[in-house]
Protein backbone atom coordinates (compact mmCIF):
# COMPACT_ATOMS: atom_id res chain seq x y z
CA UNK A 1 0.00 0.00 0.00
CA UNK A 2 0.74 3.64 -0.69
CA UNK A 3 1.30 5.66 2.61
CA UNK A 4 1.84 9.29 2.19
CA UNK A 5 3.84 8.39 -1.51
CA UNK A 6 5.87 5.64 0.20
CA UNK A 7 5.22 2.22 -0.76
CA UNK A 8 4.99 -0.20 2.31
CA UNK A 9 3.09 -3.24 1.68
CA UNK A 10 0.74 -4.43 4.33
CA UNK A 11 1.89 -8.17 4.50
CA UNK A 12 4.89 -7.21 5.93
CA UNK A 13 6.07 -6.93 9.57
CA UNK A 14 8.51 -4.02 9.98
CA UNK A 15 10.90 -2.62 12.87
CA UNK A 16 11.11 0.53 13.63
CA UNK A 17 14.24 1.24 12.38
CA UNK A 18 12.91 0.25 9.23
CA UNK A 19 13.91 -3.25 8.55
CA UNK A 20 10.47 -4.74 6.78
CA UNK A 21 10.52 -8.35 8.06
CA UNK A 22 8.94 -11.67 5.61
CA UNK A 23 8.20 -14.95 6.32
CA UNK A 24 9.88 -17.71 4.45
CA UNK A 25 9.31 -20.99 5.53
CA UNK A 26 11.28 -21.30 8.52
CA UNK A 27 13.01 -18.49 8.01
CA UNK A 28 12.82 -14.49 8.26
CA UNK A 29 14.05 -12.41 5.29
CA UNK A 30 14.94 -8.65 6.36
CA UNK A 31 15.36 -5.71 3.71
CA UNK A 32 15.13 -1.85 4.16
CA UNK A 33 11.67 -0.64 3.66
CA UNK A 34 11.08 2.20 0.67
CA UNK A 35 10.40 5.09 3.38
CA UNK A 36 14.42 4.50 4.57
CA UNK A 37 15.72 3.88 1.17
CA UNK A 38 14.78 7.42 -0.26
CA UNK A 39 15.51 8.98 2.97
CA UNK A 40 18.95 7.26 2.47
CA UNK A 41 19.64 8.03 -0.65
CA UNK A 42 21.80 5.85 -2.96
CA UNK A 43 23.21 2.92 -0.75
CA UNK A 44 26.90 2.51 -1.56
CA UNK A 45 27.93 0.29 1.29
CA UNK A 46 25.75 -2.84 3.33
CA UNK A 47 27.88 -4.45 5.71
CA UNK A 48 26.93 -8.31 5.45
CA UNK A 49 28.47 -9.91 8.67
CA UNK A 50 29.15 -13.81 8.66
CA UNK A 51 26.56 -16.39 8.17
CA UNK A 52 26.21 -17.43 12.29
CA UNK A 53 26.16 -14.44 13.74
CA UNK A 54 23.88 -14.01 16.87
CA UNK A 55 21.28 -11.57 16.55
CA UNK A 56 19.79 -9.75 19.70
CA UNK A 57 16.50 -8.18 19.32
CA UNK A 58 17.07 -4.38 19.15
CA UNK A 59 20.79 -4.36 18.71
CA UNK A 60 22.25 -3.24 16.00
CA UNK A 61 23.94 -5.77 14.17
CA UNK A 62 25.43 -3.98 10.67
CA UNK A 63 25.92 -0.72 9.25
CA UNK A 64 24.99 0.89 5.68
CA UNK A 65 26.19 4.04 4.02
CA UNK A 66 24.32 6.08 1.61
CA UNK A 67 26.82 9.23 0.28
CA UNK A 68 25.58 11.38 2.76
CA UNK A 69 24.03 8.79 5.94
CA UNK A 70 25.53 6.30 7.59
CA UNK A 71 22.71 4.04 9.20
CA UNK A 72 22.11 0.84 11.83
CA UNK A 73 20.74 -2.51 10.91
CA UNK A 74 18.64 -3.61 14.57
CA UNK A 75 17.79 -6.82 14.82
CA UNK A 76 13.96 -7.25 14.53
CA UNK A 77 13.95 -10.65 16.73
CA UNK A 78 16.21 -12.61 18.57
CA UNK A 79 18.33 -15.55 16.20
CA UNK A 80 20.65 -16.34 14.16
CA UNK A 81 21.82 -14.46 10.67
CA UNK A 82 21.87 -17.86 7.81
CA UNK A 83 21.97 -16.06 5.11
CA UNK A 84 23.21 -12.64 3.25
CA UNK A 85 22.36 -11.25 -0.01
CA UNK A 86 25.89 -11.45 -1.61
CA UNK A 87 24.44 -9.59 -5.06
CA UNK A 88 24.86 -6.35 -2.27
CA UNK A 89 28.39 -6.97 -2.16
CA UNK A 90 29.02 -5.47 -5.79
CA UNK A 91 25.72 -3.89 -6.08
CA UNK A 92 24.57 -2.35 -3.11
CA UNK A 93 21.85 -0.48 -5.41
CA UNK A 94 19.95 -3.06 -5.24
CA UNK A 95 18.07 -1.70 -2.43
CA UNK A 96 17.38 1.70 -3.63
CA UNK A 97 16.00 -0.26 -7.15
CA UNK A 98 14.04 -3.18 -5.65
CA UNK A 99 13.99 -2.80 -1.62
CA UNK A 100 11.25 -5.69 -1.42
CA UNK A 101 12.65 -8.09 -3.66
CA UNK A 102 16.17 -8.29 -5.20
CA UNK A 103 17.51 -5.91 -3.21
CA UNK A 104 17.18 -8.54 0.18
CA UNK A 105 19.39 -8.19 2.83
CA UNK A 106 19.30 -10.63 5.54
CA UNK A 107 17.99 -14.24 6.51
CA UNK A 108 17.26 -14.87 9.94
CA UNK A 109 16.54 -17.72 11.65
CA UNK A 110 14.79 -17.08 14.50
CA UNK A 111 14.54 -18.15 18.09
CA UNK A 112 11.13 -17.84 18.45
CA UNK A 113 8.55 -16.37 15.43
CA UNK A 114 6.15 -15.33 18.46
CA UNK A 115 8.79 -12.48 18.77
CA UNK A 116 7.02 -11.02 15.36
CA UNK A 117 3.97 -10.05 17.45
CA UNK A 118 6.31 -7.47 18.76
CA UNK A 119 6.62 -5.49 15.28
CA UNK A 120 3.97 -2.98 13.61
CA UNK A 121 2.32 -5.09 11.12
CA UNK A 122 -0.91 -4.07 9.12
CA UNK A 123 -2.46 -0.89 7.67
CA UNK A 124 -3.30 1.44 10.33
CA UNK A 125 -0.15 0.58 12.27
CA UNK A 126 2.29 1.27 9.34
CA UNK A 127 0.13 4.75 8.60
CA UNK A 128 0.63 6.15 12.02
CA UNK A 129 4.50 4.98 12.33
CA UNK A 130 4.99 6.69 8.87
CA UNK A 131 2.94 9.67 9.90
CA UNK A 132 4.97 9.73 13.06
CA UNK A 133 8.43 9.50 11.60
CA UNK A 134 7.61 12.25 8.68
CA UNK A 135 7.26 15.09 11.64
CA UNK A 136 9.76 13.36 13.16
CA UNK A 137 12.17 14.43 10.23
CA UNK A 138 10.65 17.35 9.53
CA UNK A 139 11.75 18.84 12.82
CA UNK A 140 15.15 18.17 12.44
CA UNK B 1 43.70 31.87 -29.52
CA UNK B 2 43.29 34.06 -26.37
CA UNK B 3 46.60 35.44 -25.01
CA UNK B 4 47.59 35.35 -21.49
CA UNK B 5 46.02 39.01 -20.87
CA UNK B 6 42.73 37.57 -21.44
CA UNK B 7 42.84 34.81 -19.27
CA UNK B 8 39.20 34.47 -18.26
CA UNK B 9 39.74 31.87 -15.42
CA UNK B 10 42.61 31.43 -12.27
CA UNK B 11 43.73 28.54 -12.84
CA UNK B 12 44.58 29.76 -16.46
CA UNK B 13 46.25 33.34 -14.68
CA UNK B 14 48.15 30.64 -12.07
CA UNK B 15 48.82 27.76 -14.44
CA UNK B 16 48.59 28.67 -18.06
CA UNK B 17 52.74 27.25 -18.61
CA UNK B 18 51.62 24.10 -17.32
CA UNK B 19 48.86 23.33 -19.09
CA UNK B 20 50.86 24.34 -21.74
CA UNK B 21 54.02 21.95 -20.40
CA UNK B 22 51.68 18.58 -20.80
CA UNK B 23 53.21 16.81 -23.62
CA UNK B 24 50.37 14.35 -23.86
CA UNK B 25 52.49 11.75 -23.19
CA UNK B 26 49.98 9.71 -21.11
CA UNK B 27 52.35 8.25 -18.33
CA UNK B 28 50.05 9.89 -16.01
CA UNK B 29 47.25 7.56 -17.28
CA UNK B 30 49.41 4.33 -15.91
CA UNK B 31 49.74 5.54 -12.44
CA UNK B 32 46.14 7.43 -11.98
CA UNK B 33 43.52 5.52 -9.42
CA UNK B 34 40.83 7.27 -11.17
CA UNK B 35 41.46 6.16 -14.81
CA UNK B 36 42.63 3.01 -13.36
CA UNK B 37 39.20 2.31 -12.62
CA UNK B 38 36.86 3.87 -15.15
CA UNK B 39 39.40 3.44 -18.14
CA UNK B 40 37.58 7.00 -18.86
CA UNK B 41 40.43 9.21 -20.73
CA UNK B 42 38.98 12.46 -19.56
CA UNK B 43 39.29 11.46 -16.01
CA UNK B 44 43.09 11.32 -16.38
CA UNK B 45 45.33 14.16 -15.55
CA UNK B 46 46.11 13.94 -19.03
CA UNK B 47 42.93 14.16 -20.17
CA UNK B 48 41.78 17.28 -18.05
CA UNK B 49 44.96 19.07 -19.48
CA UNK B 50 43.41 18.80 -22.74
CA UNK B 51 40.13 20.08 -21.72
CA UNK B 52 41.73 23.03 -19.69
CA UNK B 53 43.72 23.97 -22.66
CA UNK B 54 40.43 23.86 -24.62
CA UNK B 55 39.02 26.54 -22.31
CA UNK B 56 41.96 28.37 -22.36
CA UNK B 57 42.03 27.95 -26.17
CA UNK B 58 38.36 29.39 -25.89
CA UNK B 59 37.18 26.54 -28.07
CA UNK B 60 35.21 25.43 -24.62
CA UNK B 61 34.23 27.05 -21.62
CA UNK B 62 33.82 25.94 -18.20
CA UNK B 63 30.04 24.45 -17.53
CA UNK B 64 28.27 21.84 -16.20
CA UNK B 65 29.50 19.41 -18.76
CA UNK B 66 32.78 19.33 -17.05
CA UNK B 67 31.68 18.75 -13.34
CA UNK B 68 32.32 14.66 -14.02
CA UNK B 69 36.24 15.40 -15.15
CA UNK B 70 37.21 18.33 -12.93
CA UNK B 71 35.39 16.96 -9.53
CA UNK B 72 36.21 13.08 -10.49
CA UNK B 73 39.75 13.22 -8.88
CA UNK B 74 41.38 12.11 -5.41
CA UNK B 75 43.70 14.61 -6.21
CA UNK B 76 46.60 11.93 -5.16
CA UNK B 77 49.19 13.49 -7.13
CA UNK B 78 50.37 10.38 -8.91
CA UNK B 79 49.88 12.08 -11.84
CA UNK B 80 52.10 14.76 -10.83
CA UNK B 81 54.75 11.90 -9.45
CA UNK B 82 55.21 10.48 -12.14
CA UNK B 83 55.14 13.32 -14.98
CA UNK B 84 58.09 13.91 -17.08
CA UNK B 85 57.12 17.57 -18.04
CA UNK B 86 56.51 19.08 -14.28
CA UNK B 87 52.83 19.58 -14.40
CA UNK B 88 51.36 19.98 -10.89
CA UNK B 89 48.30 18.62 -11.94
CA UNK B 90 46.43 18.50 -8.40
CA UNK B 91 47.06 22.30 -8.02
CA UNK B 92 45.98 22.97 -11.36
CA UNK B 93 42.29 20.66 -10.75
CA UNK B 94 42.17 22.60 -7.47
CA UNK B 95 42.50 26.16 -8.42
CA UNK B 96 40.28 24.99 -11.97
CA UNK B 97 36.97 23.94 -9.20
CA UNK B 98 37.19 27.35 -7.41
CA UNK B 99 36.99 28.41 -10.74
CA UNK B 100 34.29 26.49 -11.73
CA UNK B 101 32.14 26.90 -8.21
CA UNK B 102 32.77 30.73 -9.07
CA UNK B 103 30.65 30.38 -12.21
CA UNK B 104 28.29 28.65 -10.01
CA UNK B 105 29.16 25.04 -11.30
CA UNK B 106 30.04 22.80 -8.98
CA UNK B 107 29.31 18.67 -8.00
CA UNK B 108 26.06 19.25 -5.68
CA UNK B 109 27.67 16.75 -3.00
CA UNK B 110 30.25 19.26 -2.36
CA UNK B 111 28.07 22.28 -2.92
CA UNK B 112 26.16 20.09 -0.15
CA UNK B 113 29.40 19.81 2.09
CA UNK B 114 29.96 23.79 1.75
CA UNK B 115 26.47 23.75 2.78
CA UNK B 116 26.61 21.03 5.75
CA UNK B 117 29.72 22.45 7.31
CA UNK B 118 27.94 25.92 7.68
CA UNK B 119 25.00 24.76 9.64
CA UNK B 120 26.73 21.71 11.40
CA UNK B 121 30.33 21.20 12.57
CA UNK B 122 31.39 18.10 10.64
CA UNK B 123 31.41 16.99 7.44
CA UNK B 124 28.23 14.33 7.89
CA UNK B 125 25.99 16.88 9.30
CA UNK B 126 25.59 15.00 12.39
CA UNK B 127 25.08 16.33 15.63
CA UNK B 128 25.68 13.60 18.38
CA UNK B 129 29.85 13.52 18.58
CA UNK B 130 30.63 10.07 19.98
CA UNK B 131 31.59 9.91 23.66
CA UNK B 132 34.60 8.02 23.72
CA UNK B 133 34.21 8.13 27.38
CA UNK B 134 37.30 10.95 27.47
CA UNK B 135 38.19 14.04 28.80
CA UNK B 136 37.51 16.95 26.50
CA UNK B 137 39.25 20.21 26.56
CA UNK B 138 41.37 19.61 29.38
CA UNK B 139 44.93 20.58 29.97
CA UNK B 140 47.78 18.75 28.58
CA UNK B 141 51.01 18.32 27.00
CA UNK B 142 49.21 17.03 23.74
CA UNK B 143 45.68 17.35 21.55
CA UNK B 144 44.67 14.39 20.50
CA UNK B 145 42.38 15.74 16.95
CA UNK B 146 40.88 13.06 15.80
CA UNK B 147 39.13 14.16 12.72
CA UNK B 148 35.47 13.80 11.15
CA UNK B 149 36.28 10.11 9.76
CA UNK B 150 37.72 9.01 12.84
CA UNK B 151 34.40 10.46 15.16
CA UNK B 152 31.66 9.59 12.50
CA UNK B 153 32.68 6.81 10.56
CA UNK B 154 35.29 4.95 12.21
CA UNK B 155 34.36 5.42 16.37
CA UNK B 156 35.48 2.10 17.12
CA UNK B 157 38.92 2.49 15.34
CA UNK B 158 39.17 5.31 17.38
CA UNK B 159 38.45 4.26 20.33
CA UNK B 160 40.97 1.36 19.59
CA UNK B 161 43.33 4.57 19.04
CA UNK B 162 42.76 5.88 22.37
CA UNK B 163 43.05 3.12 24.39
CA UNK B 164 46.43 2.71 23.22
CA UNK B 165 47.41 6.11 23.47
CA UNK B 166 45.85 6.01 27.23
CA UNK B 167 48.25 2.33 27.68
CA UNK B 168 51.26 4.42 26.59
CA UNK B 169 50.03 7.28 29.58
CA UNK B 170 50.23 9.71 26.65
CA UNK B 171 49.18 12.47 28.51
CA UNK B 172 46.36 13.82 25.88
CA UNK B 173 43.01 15.80 25.41
CA UNK B 174 40.13 15.26 23.21
CA UNK B 175 38.33 18.97 21.97
CA UNK B 176 35.50 19.62 21.03
CA UNK B 177 36.86 19.48 17.62
CA UNK B 178 35.18 20.93 14.42
CA UNK B 179 36.03 20.03 10.88
CA UNK B 180 39.59 21.45 10.40
CA UNK B 181 37.36 21.90 6.93
CA UNK B 182 40.62 21.64 5.11
CA UNK B 183 38.64 19.61 2.24
CA UNK B 184 36.98 22.79 1.22
CA UNK B 185 39.61 24.56 -0.60
CA UNK B 186 40.33 21.05 -2.42
CA UNK B 187 36.46 21.30 -3.48
CA UNK B 188 36.25 24.88 -4.86
CA UNK B 189 35.40 26.12 -1.71
CA UNK B 190 36.73 28.57 0.78
CA UNK B 191 38.00 27.06 4.27
CA UNK B 192 35.14 27.48 7.31
CA UNK B 193 36.63 30.42 8.64
CA UNK B 194 34.38 29.92 11.55
CA UNK B 195 35.69 26.14 12.38
CA UNK B 196 39.46 26.88 12.19
CA UNK B 197 38.72 29.73 14.76
CA UNK B 198 37.08 27.40 17.11
CA UNK B 199 39.96 24.70 16.65
CA UNK B 200 42.84 27.28 17.19
CA UNK B 201 40.57 28.77 20.34
CA UNK B 202 40.10 24.99 21.76
CA UNK B 203 43.92 23.74 20.86
CA UNK B 204 45.74 27.36 22.74
CA UNK B 205 42.89 27.11 25.79
CA UNK B 206 44.53 23.15 26.77
CA UNK B 207 47.75 24.61 26.60
CA UNK B 208 49.38 21.76 24.68
CA UNK B 209 52.86 22.29 22.81
CA UNK B 210 51.73 19.49 20.18
CA UNK B 211 48.21 18.77 18.03
CA UNK B 212 48.40 14.92 17.11
CA UNK B 213 46.34 14.00 14.36
CA UNK B 214 44.57 11.08 13.58
CA UNK B 215 43.91 12.13 10.03
CA UNK B 216 46.83 13.01 7.68
CA UNK B 217 44.56 15.47 5.69
CA UNK B 218 44.26 17.36 9.04
CA UNK B 219 47.67 17.28 9.97
CA UNK B 220 48.17 18.85 6.26
CA UNK B 221 45.67 21.69 6.97
CA UNK B 222 47.08 22.38 10.61
CA UNK B 223 50.52 22.67 9.06
CA UNK B 224 50.00 24.50 5.27
CA UNK B 225 46.77 26.29 5.32
CA UNK B 226 47.39 29.68 6.40
CA UNK B 227 44.66 30.21 8.24
CA UNK B 228 45.93 28.06 11.18
CA UNK B 229 49.55 29.63 11.20
CA UNK B 230 48.54 31.22 14.26
CA UNK B 231 48.98 27.66 16.07
CA UNK B 232 52.58 27.71 14.89
CA UNK B 233 53.26 31.24 15.64
CA UNK B 234 52.37 30.48 18.87
CA UNK B 235 54.14 27.26 19.23
CA UNK B 236 52.02 24.96 18.93
CA UNK B 237 53.30 21.97 16.27
CA UNK B 238 50.70 19.61 14.66
CA UNK B 239 51.71 16.04 13.92
CA UNK B 240 50.71 13.12 12.64
CA UNK B 241 50.12 9.98 14.92
CA UNK B 242 52.68 8.26 13.08
CA UNK B 243 55.36 10.67 13.38
CA UNK B 244 53.98 10.74 17.16
CA UNK B 245 54.89 6.82 17.52
CA UNK B 246 57.99 6.47 15.21
CA UNK B 247 60.45 6.34 18.23
CA UNK B 248 58.40 4.49 20.93
CA UNK B 249 58.62 1.12 21.56
CA UNK B 250 55.87 -1.02 21.44
CA UNK B 251 56.66 -4.09 22.79
CA UNK B 252 54.25 -6.38 21.09
CA UNK B 253 54.79 -8.66 18.44
CA UNK B 254 53.08 -10.52 15.25
CA UNK B 255 53.99 -13.42 13.03
CA UNK B 256 51.65 -12.50 10.60
CA UNK B 257 52.43 -11.22 7.07
CA UNK B 258 51.96 -7.24 6.94
CA UNK B 259 51.61 -5.03 4.33
CA UNK B 260 51.45 -0.76 4.61
CA UNK B 261 49.12 1.60 2.46
CA UNK B 262 50.62 4.98 2.24
CA UNK B 263 47.94 7.06 2.67
CA UNK B 264 48.40 9.67 -0.52
CA UNK B 265 48.02 12.69 2.41
CA UNK B 266 50.74 11.36 4.57
CA UNK B 267 53.30 10.43 1.67
CA UNK B 268 53.07 11.53 -1.94
CA UNK B 269 52.06 14.94 0.00
CA UNK B 270 54.20 15.23 2.85
CA UNK B 271 56.98 12.99 2.34
CA UNK B 272 55.99 10.33 5.32
CA UNK B 273 57.00 6.98 4.46
CA UNK B 274 59.77 5.48 6.99
CA UNK B 275 57.90 6.58 9.99
CA UNK B 276 54.87 4.62 9.77
CA UNK B 277 57.11 1.73 8.64
CA UNK B 278 59.43 2.45 11.52
CA UNK B 279 56.39 1.28 13.75
CA UNK B 280 55.20 -1.62 12.05
CA UNK B 281 58.77 -3.11 11.38
CA UNK B 282 58.98 -3.26 15.01
CA UNK B 283 56.22 -4.89 15.67
CA UNK B 284 55.64 -7.25 12.06
CA UNK B 285 59.05 -8.36 11.08
CA UNK B 286 57.47 -10.39 8.27
CA UNK B 287 56.47 -6.87 6.75
CA UNK B 288 55.96 -6.51 2.80
CA UNK B 289 55.23 -4.09 0.53
CA UNK B 290 52.48 -3.99 -2.51
CA UNK B 291 53.39 -4.12 -5.42
CA UNK B 292 53.14 0.00 -5.53
CA UNK B 293 54.41 1.90 -2.35
CA UNK B 294 56.22 4.66 -1.47
CA UNK B 295 56.00 7.81 -3.66
CA UNK B 296 54.29 5.06 -6.42
CA UNK B 297 51.22 3.95 -3.53
CA UNK B 298 48.43 3.52 -4.86
CA UNK B 299 45.71 6.09 -4.10
CA UNK B 300 42.69 3.94 -2.23
CA UNK B 301 40.11 6.38 -4.31
CA UNK B 302 38.54 8.28 -1.34
CA UNK B 303 40.01 11.66 -1.32
CA UNK B 304 39.32 14.96 -2.96
CA UNK B 305 35.73 14.52 -1.95
CA UNK B 306 35.80 11.53 -4.85
CA UNK B 307 33.95 9.12 -1.78
CA UNK B 308 31.00 11.50 -1.26
CA UNK B 309 30.65 12.27 -4.77
CA UNK B 310 31.41 9.75 -6.56
CA UNK B 311 31.09 6.61 -4.14
CA UNK B 312 30.79 3.45 -6.69
CA UNK B 313 34.12 4.71 -8.13
CA UNK B 314 36.21 5.38 -4.73
CA UNK B 315 34.87 1.80 -3.78
CA UNK B 316 36.03 0.21 -7.35
CA UNK B 317 39.21 1.67 -6.49
CA UNK B 318 39.75 0.78 -3.48
CA UNK B 319 39.19 -2.71 -4.23
CA UNK B 320 42.06 -2.85 -6.82
CA UNK B 321 44.52 -1.94 -3.92
CA UNK B 322 43.03 -4.75 -1.96
CA UNK B 323 44.00 -6.54 -5.15
CA UNK B 324 47.95 -5.26 -4.75
CA UNK B 325 47.47 -6.43 -1.00
CA UNK B 326 46.32 -9.75 -2.02
CA UNK B 327 48.99 -10.12 -4.70
CA UNK B 328 51.66 -9.83 -1.81
CA UNK B 329 50.37 -12.25 0.45
CA UNK B 330 49.50 -10.19 3.26
CA UNK B 331 47.52 -11.20 6.42
CA UNK B 332 46.94 -7.74 7.75
CA UNK B 333 46.95 -4.51 5.80
CA UNK B 334 47.69 -1.24 7.97
CA UNK B 335 47.39 2.30 7.09
CA UNK B 336 47.24 5.30 9.25
CA UNK B 337 44.20 6.93 7.67
CA UNK B 338 40.64 6.55 8.67
CA UNK B 339 39.97 8.18 5.19
CA UNK B 340 41.71 5.44 3.55
CA UNK B 341 41.18 2.41 5.76
CA UNK B 342 37.11 3.16 5.80
CA UNK B 343 36.98 2.71 1.96
CA UNK B 344 39.62 -0.40 1.89
CA UNK B 345 37.24 -2.41 4.74
CA UNK B 346 33.81 -0.94 2.93
CA UNK B 347 35.57 -2.41 -0.61
CA UNK B 348 36.72 -5.39 1.12
CA UNK B 349 34.85 -8.81 -0.50
CA UNK B 350 33.84 -11.16 1.74
CA UNK B 351 35.67 -13.94 0.16
CA UNK B 352 38.75 -11.63 1.10
CA UNK B 353 40.51 -12.82 3.88
CA UNK B 354 43.35 -9.78 4.30
CA UNK B 355 42.17 -7.77 7.76
CA UNK B 356 42.08 -4.33 7.41
CA UNK B 357 43.52 -2.20 10.65
CA UNK B 358 44.51 1.59 11.66
CA UNK B 359 48.41 0.90 12.93
CA UNK B 360 47.39 2.02 16.09
CA UNK B 361 44.02 -0.03 16.23
CA UNK B 362 46.53 -3.14 15.56
CA UNK B 363 48.75 -2.74 18.18
CA UNK B 364 45.99 -2.04 20.63
CA UNK B 365 44.78 -5.59 19.27
CA UNK B 366 47.73 -7.56 19.54
CA UNK B 367 48.11 -5.76 23.50
CA UNK B 368 44.75 -7.04 23.95
CA UNK B 369 45.98 -10.34 23.19
CA UNK B 370 48.91 -10.53 25.38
Amino acid sequence: MEVQGYNMPEDLYYEENHLWVREEGDLLVLGMDDFAQRMAGDIVYVQLPDEGKRLKKGKKFAKLESGKWLGKAFAPVNGELVEVNEDLEINPGLINEDCYGEGWMYKVKPDDKAELGDLIKGAEAIEKWIAADLEKYAQE
Amino acid sequence: MRDNMEAKYDFERKFRDQVLQCSRCGFCQSVCPVFGATLRPAYNARGKMLLLKEVMDGTLDLNDELIETLFQCTTCGACAENCPSGVEVPEIIKQARKDMVHIGSCHPAFTGMNKVLKEHDNIYAEDEPEDFERERNGKAEYVFFIGCVGSYREDERTTATLDLLDYLEVDYTLIDEVCCSGVLEDVGHPINEKHVRTNIDLIMATGAKTVITGCPYCSRTFNNKKQYAELKEKGVKCIHLSQFLKDIDIGFKTDKKVTYHDPCDLGRHCGIYEEPRDTIRKIAPNFVEMRHHHEKALCCGAGGGVRGAYAANSIAMARRRLEEAEEAGAEVLLTECNSCVHNLANAKLRKQKLKIYTTTEFINLLREED
